[in-house]
């Protein structure tokens, strides 16, 4: 494959910044037909069109996910993108790898694909982009069988779960998110690999509120780690922030000058509900209030810690869609114990009971949290099962009566408006 | 009552031959018979894919089910576990 003449995409290289254009060009070097992807990508710049088919039926023998058929238009024109199949492969909990085992899958890729990767997908797997249909096999043959990895989700699939680091490195994880990830990814073996739903599906893990995954932005079931009970107090390491001998943040930010530690102003200040205040020397926090939002814990990390009675929230249909803006997961279930003693039984009968009833009522390409915002947040949770909390309410939270059924009302909807404002003023 | 399986087959290839349109949803097969719960169809219908009657249709985000031959033609490519 001959060099491109590429004079539009080469602007692209004129900044400051890395350039995906050098990269190609650096793999074309030893993989010719990334000349074809540049000059492809020329001629959607000249003709402002896309010259990619939508999809296509390409996969691997029992899969229904995990490899997304891509064809050029135009391959007589560019025959080395005729195919460039895209290949999403799992990857590890927590994305821990060895470099060996990185070495390997790089050395795959050279051998059956482009080279070119997408180091991660925003699902969180890792996005292999550029083969041709003939490769798919013998690469899903070398992956499964020398390197024992597997192929992640695609599709109307369940998408490959995606986790924190959690226990692993993190103090503040409140349940085991690599195990409930591992778990949850062997359980639904079957979700990923073949086609179930309505449209795509996604589980994230966060070990703690500060949601290092983003799950509460980009996962239809976002299982947020939590405690129920109070945060832990370490008074005399409060002192030691006041006093200026401890870092706040735990020496983050500290390329500039901000003065010194202000805990009325960086931290009381900024609580969401006003639940802390000081008493004395002493910091004092009212936890029926706490939203659980971390500020304080992230702030002063050796004198505050999440309670000991630790679990996970979890929260339901967000989506992160290119056309009508970005939704963020509602939250359904305050808190449910995350065991793997129990084989994370809350999780699975309520990630079921979603399934089961989005299966019947979702429509095609609509995504869970879509569904539930046609049906309306009071019929789903009604239909989970779950009993509504002012936390569900998100607008206004002083009518929180539009829960209720006629059924459940004494008297029905038709009451005396009169006789109820002659004991109730609005 | 819901169908046996192998009626249920029948009524999706029946429902994938005829359809307007080659790639069809998983819900689409719903109609085939209501009584069926959608976790059984979509075994069914997977089933039928290991068994080349049906074969997957994928744009990258959704999935969707086709007769072979009527897909194949439309694509003019080759499919799952088809690498010539």
């Amino acid at each position: 494959m001959a060099k491109r003449e590429t004079p539009l995409l080469d602007q692209l290289e004129s900044g400051p910044w890395p350039s995906f254009v050098t990269d190609i060009k650096r793999q074309a070097e030893t993989k010719p037909e990334c000349w074809d992807i540049l000059g492809i990508l020329e001629l959607s710049y000249k003709e402002r069109i896309t010259h990619w088919k939508h999809g296509g039926i390409v996969g691997v023998f029992g899969y229904g996910g995990g490899i997304v058929g891509r064809y050029a238009d135009v391959p007589e024109l560019f025959p080395g993108v005729e195919h460039f199949h895209t290949i999403r492969v799992a990857q590890p909990a927590s994305k821990y790898y060895t470099s060996a085992n990185l070495r390997q899958l790089m050395a795959l890729w050279e051998k059956y694909g482009s080279g070119m990767t997408n180091f991660h997908g925003s699902t969180g797997d890792i996005i292999l982009l550029g083969t041709r249909t003939e490769n798919l096999e013998p690469f899903f043959w070398d992956l499964t069988h020398d390197m024992g990895q597997d192929l992640g989700g695609s599709g109307s699939n369940l998408r490959t779960p995606a986790n924190c680091i959690g226990e692993s490195r993190c103090e503040w994880a409140c349940y085991d998110t690599e195990e409930a990830c591992h778990s949850m990814t062997i359980k639904y073996q079957d979700e990923i690999h073949r086609p179930a739903f309505p449209y795509k599906f996604k589980f994230k893990f966060s070990g703690c509120p500060n949601d290092c995954v983003a799950s509460i932005a980009r996962s239809d079931i976002s299982v947020i780690g939590t405690w129920r009970d109070a945060i832990r107090i370490d008074q005399a390491a409060v002192k030691e922030y006041v006093a200026g001998n401890y870092p706040a943040n735990g020496g983050a930010h500290s390329g500039k000058d901000w003065g010194k530690f202000d805990i009325t102003k960086e931290v009381i200040n900024l609580c969401p509900t006003d639940c802390m205040w000081m008493e004395g020397a002493e910091l004092k926090i009212d936890d029926k209030e706490c939203t659980r939002c971390m500020h304080c814990i992230n702030v002063m990390p050796r004198a505050l810690r999440p309670g000991l009675d630790k679990g996970a929230s979890l929260c339901v249909g967000a989506k992160a869609p290119i056309l009508d803006g970005a939704q963020f997961a509602t939250l359904i279930i305050p808190f449910v114990k995350m065991s793997k003693d129990n084989d994370f039984e809350e999780l699975v009968d309520f990630i079921e009971k979603v399934w089961d009833w989005w299966m019947e009522v979702g429509k095609n390409r609509e995504r869970v949290g879509e569904t539930m915002q046609r049906v309306g947040l009071p019929t789903f949770l009604s239909v989970m099962g779950v009993t509504p909390i002012p936390q569900h309410v998100k607008e206004p939270r002083s009518n929180p009566y539009i829960f209720w059924r006629e059924e459940e009302v004494e008297g029905g909807f038709t009451r005396d408006i009169d006789e109820f404002r002659a004991k109730h003023k609005a | 009552m819901a169908m046996s399986k192998e009626e249920l087959k029948k009524a999706i290839e029946e429902k994938a031959l005829t359809s307007p349109k080659p790639q069809l949803y998983i819900k689409d097969f719903y109609a085939c018979d209501p009584d069926t719960k959608p976790r059984d169809m979509k075994n069914v219908a997977n089933e039928m894919v290991r068994e080349g009657k049906l074969m997957f249709w994928s744009s990258g985000s959704t999935t969707m089910y086709a007769i072979p031959s009527r897909i194949k033609n439309e694509e003019g490519a080759g499919g799952i576990g088809n690498v010539e």
